[in-house]
C-alpha cells in the first residue's frame, strides 16, 4: 500500500476511535454509566466508554468496512469513470444518453409515487414528509445559492421561518392579525409564502451580497439570528416563544368538492412530491441556461467574469431569490403538516444541518443533494426512533461529523458530485493551483 | 503592414489621469490616444503602470483625476471613471489578463458561448420557459461560439474542459471569449507570456486577424520586443508612471531615453 492511503486508513480508524470514546451512554452526575468495570478509576474511564468492547468492535468494524469499499471502488472507477469523460457528444450518443437518462427519470418518478403503497404506517409516512420531503426542499434550495453561485449562506433556515410565519399569520393563528383581517386557507398561503421569501431573499441580497466569502457567511448568519430573535421575542405579533400551535392542516373548498387533509401524511407526501419535482425541474433548466453559467463563471472567477459583462450583484441576487423560494414552501407545507410552529424550529443549528445535507451530497449536484437529504434524513429519523447500537440522540452530531469527514476524505466532492465541481477539484489536484477551500466555496481567501 | 482599417476616429481618449493607492504613486498624469482599427501597444519596465493602466481603462481601478473617454462604433462616447467593470465590458471594452483567467469547470465551448450570450435581461423567467426568444437568442450564441473556435482554432476542442488545453490554448481561448463579446477594442495583458516561439508567431498572426476579420482594435501589453516591434503600429512606453516615449515602432527603437530605460543597448542586453 502506498504511504497516503495508509494515512487515510489510520485517519478513518482515529474518527472512529474518537466516536466510540465519545458517544454512547454517559448515565448522569449521580448514577454513571451500567456497562464497564466499577470503582473510583475505571468509573470515569469507562465513562468515556474505554470498555466498552462491543461499541469498539462495531465502530472500528464500521470504519473498516468504509475504508474497504472505497479503497476498491477508487481502485476500480478511474477506468470507468474515464471512459465516460471521454463521450464526446456525437449525435447518436446524445440520444442514447437522452433515452436512458429519462428511463432513470422515469424509475425514480415510479419509486417516489409507490412509497405510500409501500410505507404503511402513517407514522413513518409523517416522518418522510416531515423529516426527508421538507429537507428535500430545503437542501436544493440551499444548494443553488451555495453550490451553483459559490455563496456560503449560513442563515438559509431564515426562509424556512419566513414561509412558516407567513402561514401562521396568514391563516389567522398568530397574535397579530392577518393581511386584511381575513384569514385564508393554508393552500392558498403557498404563492405569498414563496413570494415573500423570495422579496425577502431580494431584500437581504442588495445590500449583503457585495461581500465577499467570509463577511457573507457572517452576514447571513447574523440575519438569522434576527430573525430567531424576532420570532422568539416579539409576543404580541409572533407569539413568542410558544409560537402558534393551531395552524390549521391544508384543505381544499371548490365549493361542491371539499376535502380536509387532516392528519393523514399521504396527500402532503403528495404535494410535496410535486413541488419537488417543480423545483427540480426548475433549477436544473437554470443551472444549464446562460443563468446557471454565469453562475459558475462568478463563482471561478468573479474578475473575469464581470470582464465579459456579467453583472455580480444581479446574479447573485437572482441565487438568493430562487434559493429562497423553495426554502419558503418547505416553510408553508412544515407549518400545515405539523399544525405548530415555534422558534427552536428554526435556530442557527438548522441552517447547519441544510449545509450538512448539501456537502455530503455534493454541492452543485442536483441529484446528489437530494440523495444526500434522503441518506442524512432517513438513517437519522431510523437511528433515533429504533436506536441501535446504544444511540442517542445527544451523539447525532458526533455521528454525522464523522460521516462528513469520512466523505471528505475519500469523496471530496460529495456523494454525487456534480460535472463542474469535480472537474474543479479535479483541476486543483492536478496543478495545484489556488487553495482547495477557495475551489470548493470559490471564494478568494 | 496592413493599416486599411486603422482611421484618425478615436476609441479611448485618456487625459491626464492620476491613480494613487495611499502614498504609492500608480499612474502619474497619463495621456492617451488610441484610433479606431489600430494595434496599439504599451510597454515599460515592471512596475511602470501599464497592468494598472489597463485596469483603469476597463474600470477595475479608479483614477482619482482625469478623465477616460471611451467611444464605441455607434459614436457614442461614455466616460469609463466610476462605471463599473460590468458595463464597461458590455459598451464595447473586452480583455484577457496576464495570468491565464479560464473557467476552468466549463468547457470551451461553455467557456466562449458565456462571452457570446446577452446578459442584459433579467434571464430567469425565460430560462425557465424555454420560450422562441431565448431558443433564438441560445441558437445565435451556439453559432457566434461556433464561429469564434474556428476562428482561433479550437473547434476541435470544444467539449474538452477549459483546464485541459495547453497554455497557449487557453490564452487563445481567453481571446474568443473576449472576442465573443462583439468588442470594439480588445486589451491584451501580456498574451505572448509563457508561450513557446512557434506559439508567438501564431498568436501575433491571431491577434493581427482580430482587427482586420473582426474589426477589433487591439491594445496589448507585452515584453517580448519582437512581438510588439512586427505587430504594434504605435507604442506608448511607461516608466514609473509616467509616459516616457508615444511613437512608430521605428521611432521608439531609436529613442535614447527609451533604450536607456528599457530596451538597453546591444552592448548592455537587458539592462533596465
Amino acid at each position: 500500500m502506498r504511504r497516503p492511503e495508509v494515512k487515510r486508513l489510520v485517519t478513518v480508524l482515529m474518527v472512529m476511535a474518537m466516536v466510540t470514546l465519545m458517544t454512547g451512554e454517559s448515565g448522569d452526575a449521580s448514577t454513571p454509566p451500567t456497562t464497564g468495570p466499577h470503582g473510583a478509576f475505571f468509573e470515569k474511564v469507562s465513562y468515556f466508554g474505554l470498555f466498552r468492547a462491543r461499541r469498539w468492535m462495531v465502530f472500528l468494524t464500521l470504519g473498516l468496512l468504509a475504508y474497504g469499499l472505497m479503497f476498491l471502488y477508487q481502485r476500480y472507477s478511474p477506468p470507468v469513470r474515464k471512459r465516460i469523460r471521454t463521450v464526446t457528444a456525437t449525435p447518436k450518443r446524445l440520444v442514447q444518453m437522452r433515452s436512458s437518462r429519462f428511463a432513470v427519470y422515469a424509475v425514480v418518478i415510479v419509486i417516489a409515487l409507490s412509497i405510500p403503497h409501500l410505507v404503511t404506517q402513517s407514522y413513518w409516512m409523517y416522518l418522510i414528509v416531515e423529516q426527508v420531503g421538507v429537507w428535500i426542499l430545503l437542501a436544493e434550495g440551499l444548494n443553488v445559492v451555495v453550490g451553483f453561485a459559490g455563496l456560503l449562506d449560513l442563515g438559509y433556515v431564515a426562509f424556512y421561518a419566513i414561509g412558516a410565519y407567513i402561514t401562521a399569520w396568514m391563516t389567522g393563528v398568530l397574535p397579530a392579525p392577518p393581511l386584511f383581517h381575513h384569514a385564508i386557507p393554508t393552500l392558498w398561503v403557498i404563492p405569498i409564502g414563496v413570494l415573500a421569501a423570495m422579496v425577502v431573499g431580494i431584500m437581504l441580497g442588495i445590500p449583503t451580497l457585495r461581500l465577499r466569502g467570509d463577511y457573507l457567511a457572517i452576514v447571513t448568519l447574523g440575519f438569522a439570528l434576527i430573525i430567531d430573535d424576532y420570532v422568539g421575542n416579539q409576543n404580541g405579533i409572533t407569539g413568542g416563544g410558544e409560537g402558534s400551535l393551531t395552524v390549521p392542516h391544508f384543505s381544499v373548498n371548490l365549493g361542491v368538492w371539499h376535502y380536509h387533509w387532516g392528519l393523514n401524511p399521504v396527500p402532503y407526501y403528495y404535494l410535496c412530491l410535486i413541488f419537488v419535482v417543480l423545483f427540480v425541474v426548475v433549477f436544473s433548466l437554470l443551472e444549464h441556461s446562460r443563468v446557471g453559467r454565469s453562475w459558475v463563471a462568478l463563482r471561478e472567477d468573479e474578475v473575469a467574469a464581470e470582464s465579459i459583462g456579467i453583472n455580480p450583484l444581479k446574479y447573485k441576487v437572482m441565487a438568493f431569490a430562487v434559493g429562497a423560494a423553495s426554502g419558503g414552501f418547505a416553510g408553508v407545507l412544515s407549518a400545515g403538516l405539523v399544525g405548530n410552529i415555534n422558534p427552536t424550529m428554526f435556530q442557527y443549528q438548522a441552517s447547519i444541518n441544510i449545509l450538512i445535507l448539501v456537502i455530503f451530497g455534493g454541492m452543485g449536484s442536483i441529484w446528489g443533494v437530494a440523495l444526500g437529504a434522503v441518506f442524512v434524513q432517513v438513517i437519522t429519523s431510523y437511528m433515533d426512533n429504533y436506536q441501535p447500537w446504544g444511540f442517542q440522540i445527544n451523539d447525532l452530531y458526533m455521528y454525522i461529523g464523522a460521516l462528513l469527514i469520512i466523505m471528505m476524505i475519500f469523496r471530496p466532492a460529495g456523494l454525487m458530485p456534480s460535472r463542474r465541481r469535480r472537474r474543479e477539484i479535479k483541476d486543483f489536484e492536478e496543478t495545484g493551483e489556488g487553495h482547495l477551500d477557495e475551489v470548493l466555496t470559490g471564494d478568494e481567501i | 503592414m496592413t493599416d486599411a482599417a486603422t482611421t484618425t476616429e478615436t476609441v479611448f481618449d485618456v487625459r491626464d489621469i492620476t491613480l494613487r493607492f495611499g502614498g504609492v504613486v500608480s499612474l502619474r498624469n497619463v495621456s492617451m490616444h488610441m484610433n479606431r482599427g489600430e494595434i496599439l501597444a504599451v510597454i515599460g519596465p515592471n512596475g511602470a503602470g501599464k497592468t494598472s493602466l489597463f485596469n483603469s481603462l476597463t474600470g477595475v481601478y479608479e483614477p482619482q483625476e482625469g478623465q477616460i473617454d471611451f467611444t464605441n462604433r455607434n459614436g457614442r462616447t461614455i466616460a469609463v471613471i466610476g462605471k463599473k467593470t460590468h458595463r464597461i465590458a458590455r459598451a464595447g471594452v473586452s480583455r484577457t489578463f496576464q495570468a491565464s483567467r479560464v473557467f476552468s469547470a466549463l468547457t470551451v465551448f461553455e467557456n466562449v458561448k458565456i462571452g457570446a450570450e446577452d446578459h442584459g435581461g433579467i434571464g430567469v423567467v425565460g430560462a425557465i420557459l424555454r420560450g422562441p426568444a431565448t431558443r433564438r437568442g441560445e441558437h445565435a450564441s451556439d453559432q457566434l461560439t461556433l464561429e469564434l473556435l474556428d476562428f482561433v482554432g479550437l473547434r476541435k476542442d470544444a467539449n474538452l474542459i477549459a483546464s485541459a488545453l495547453s497554455y497557449g490554448g487557453r490564452r487563445r481561448l481567453e481571446i474568443a471569449r473576449a472576442i465573443a463579446t462583439d468588442p470594439d477594442v480588445i486589451l491584451l495583458d501580456e498574451p505572448a507570456a509563457g508561450t513557446n516561439p512557434s506559439e508567438k508567431l501564431e498568436l501575433a498572426a491571431l491577434i493581427r486577424r482580430v482587427r482586420n476579420e473582426r474589426n477589433v482594435s487591439v491594445l496589448l501589453i507585452e515584453h517580448d520586443m519582437k512581438l510588439v516591434m512586427s505587430l504594434a503600429e504605435r507604442i506608448y512606453v511607461l516608466n514609473f508612471g509616467g509616459v516616457l516615449a508615444e511613437g512608430t515602432p521605428a521611432e521608439i527603437r531609436s529613442n535614447q531615453a527609451v533604450v536607456e530605460a528599457y530596451l538597453g543597448t546591444s552592448t548592455n542586453e537587458g539592462a533596465a
